[in-house]
């Protein structure tokens, strides 16, 4: 007789699937007046070189509403990030 | 209904089985040579004297100084383990094994030939037998039933319906879930205990705090997704074996015997002339123990010159002298011979490559490894629903 080693094992049961390129990672902002970002991922931003809002599949049940930002880094590197206004927080992805 | 049968302790309880009489004292698997010292799974009587997997081997021993330590025996997992799943095959299951121990399949193929799902997972418990102690957890989805087997008792069947997976994970422990130590602390330091209130945090929140792995836990303690599950390709059945009268640790020796092995393993008609991808290399090893280590070749071969190469400098990691060598053909290539150009069309040499490289990584590391981008909807304003990425297992 043995006694159980943990059941860890549970958890590799995701199988292997298509997966999606490009997903969001969730990003950490500040953001200064006017809701614009101030800080990403614990650098500064030096400019915000474009915005704009993304509207779709309102008619299903994950509609989609975000508000990105392509800015530039103090170490001068460009990123997008958008807040997600369903989910209420930031992410970063190449748009 | 996916199902799946577990064994806790199966390393343990492998290496027992040349030493039953251990199994009734106190005794645990011995950490790897080279690896941090802890215990491995435990006997029941070990954990009546208060020893617990993973705890650290010092404390174990001065808490319990009659504790046995089992050395590993990996070829002896490796073969009983495939005697488990052989035995469930030949019961009509197509089985997934997820790790050894664990293996998950589909009732639905066969609930009709044995009469429902009951029957058949009662024939899948009896088709690898009590002596291991099985357990079977079934539900809609993978993870539940990883999930229940978890919780199931030894020959139990714990059947969770649809409509109760939900209620089911709900008071389980956040430890199913497959999380780094980090983590665990991690969630442990907010104050939740178990897959149920992990389920009920909201997506958006987890995701900025725990990133893509906590999504990832969040949506298995919410059931996860329902994925088909693949039976496996059944594992050759090519071994040559080659037993000496004394202990052997000679390489001179280890090689000559290496060289004969593969000369029978190449002559077994078996093969039908194709070449070898992966093999295995086993040693039973003097004081009771085993060694193996599996060799994925840069290409599919059969010329003893370079098998032998690539085998050869693994007996220089033998740890003792070793009673009896086997070599294992784990996989063969799909193919017989390679048809020459006299003049190759440019390009192709390196397409060749290409392909021979991506067939290394798949035999090395399973299917679904090697994934190709696919465009779906590249005019999409959502940038993650332009493209896929989908395994290639052509």
């Amino acid at each position: 007789m043995v006694a159980s080693s943990g059941s860890a094992s549970a958890g590799r049961s995701a199988g292997r699937l298509a997966g999606r390129l490009n997903a969001p990672r969730p990003a950490l902002v500040e953001t200064g007046p006017g809701a614009t970002p101030r800080v990403v991922n614990r650098e500064h931003v030096t400019l915000v070189r474009e915005e704009w809002r993304v509207v779709d599949r309102w008619w299903t049940d994950e509609p989609v509403d975000r508000h990105y930002f392509e800015v530039v880094l103090e170490g001068g590197r460009n990123v997008c990030v958008y807040r997600d206004a369903e989910a209420q927080c930031w992410f970063t992805q190449n748009a | 209904m996916v199902a799946c049968l577990l064994i806790p302790g199966f390393e343990l309880r492998a290496a027992l089985r040349a030493r039953p009489r251990l199994a009734l004292v106190p005794a645990a698997l011995a950490p790897d040579a080279g690896e941090e010292p802890l215990l491995g799974p435990v006997t029941a009587a070990a954990e009546a004297a208060g020893m617990k997997p993973g705890m650290r081997l010092g404390e174990a021993l001065a808490t319990c100084p009659s504790l046995v330590l089992v050395d590993r025996d990996p070829a002896a997992v490796e073969r009983e383990w495939e005697g488990v799943l052989r035995r469930l095959e030949d019961a009509g299951f197509a089985v997934d094994p997820v790790e050894q121990g664990a293996v998950v399949f589909e009732t639905r193929g066969v609930e009709r030939l044995y009469g429902g799902v009951q029957p058949a997972l009662e024939r899948a418990l009896a088709a690898v037998g009590t002596a291991w102690d099985p357990r079977i957890g079934a539900a809609s989805r993978r993870f539940t039933a990883l999930a229940a087997a978890s919780v199931a008792r030894p020959g139990q069947i714990l059947l969770v319906a649809a409509k109760e997976e939900e209620a089911f994970l709900e008071p389980l422990p956040l430890s199913l879930l497959p999380m780094t130590p980090n983590r665990y602390a991690e969630l442990e330091g907010l104050g939740l205990r178990s897959l149920g209130e992990l389920a009920q945090l909201p997506s958006g929140a987890v995701a900025e705090r725990l990133g893509v792995e906590g999504r990832r836990a969040q949506r298995l303690a919410r059931g996860g997704r329902k994925t088909r599950v693949r039976g496996r390709k059944p594992a050759s059945e090519l071994v040559e074996a080659l037993s000496f009268p004394e202990a052997i640790a000679n390489e001179l020796t280890l090689r000559r015997a290496l060289s004969s092995l593969l000369e029978r393993l190449l002559a077994r008609p078996e093969r039908a002339g194709r070449p070898f991808r992966k093999l295995a290399l086993v040693a039973r090893l003097v004081d009771g123990g085993s060694w193996r280590r599996v060799t994925t070749l840069r290409d599919a071969t059969a010329e003893v010159g370079r098998l032998r190469s690539a085998l050869g400098p693994k007996l220089q990691e033998l740890p003792a002298p070793i009673v009896e060598l086997r070599i294992e053909a784990v996989e063969l290539a799909e193919h017989t011979g390679q048809q020459l150009a006299l003049v190759e069309p440019a390009g192709e040499e390196a397409v060749v490559r290409l392909r021979e490289g991506l067939r290394q990584v798949r035999a090395s590391t399973g299917t679904g490894s090697v994934c190709a981008v696919v465009e779906v909807a590249p005019w999409s304003r959502v940038p993650e629903a332009r493209a896929l990425v989908v395994p290639r297992d052509d």
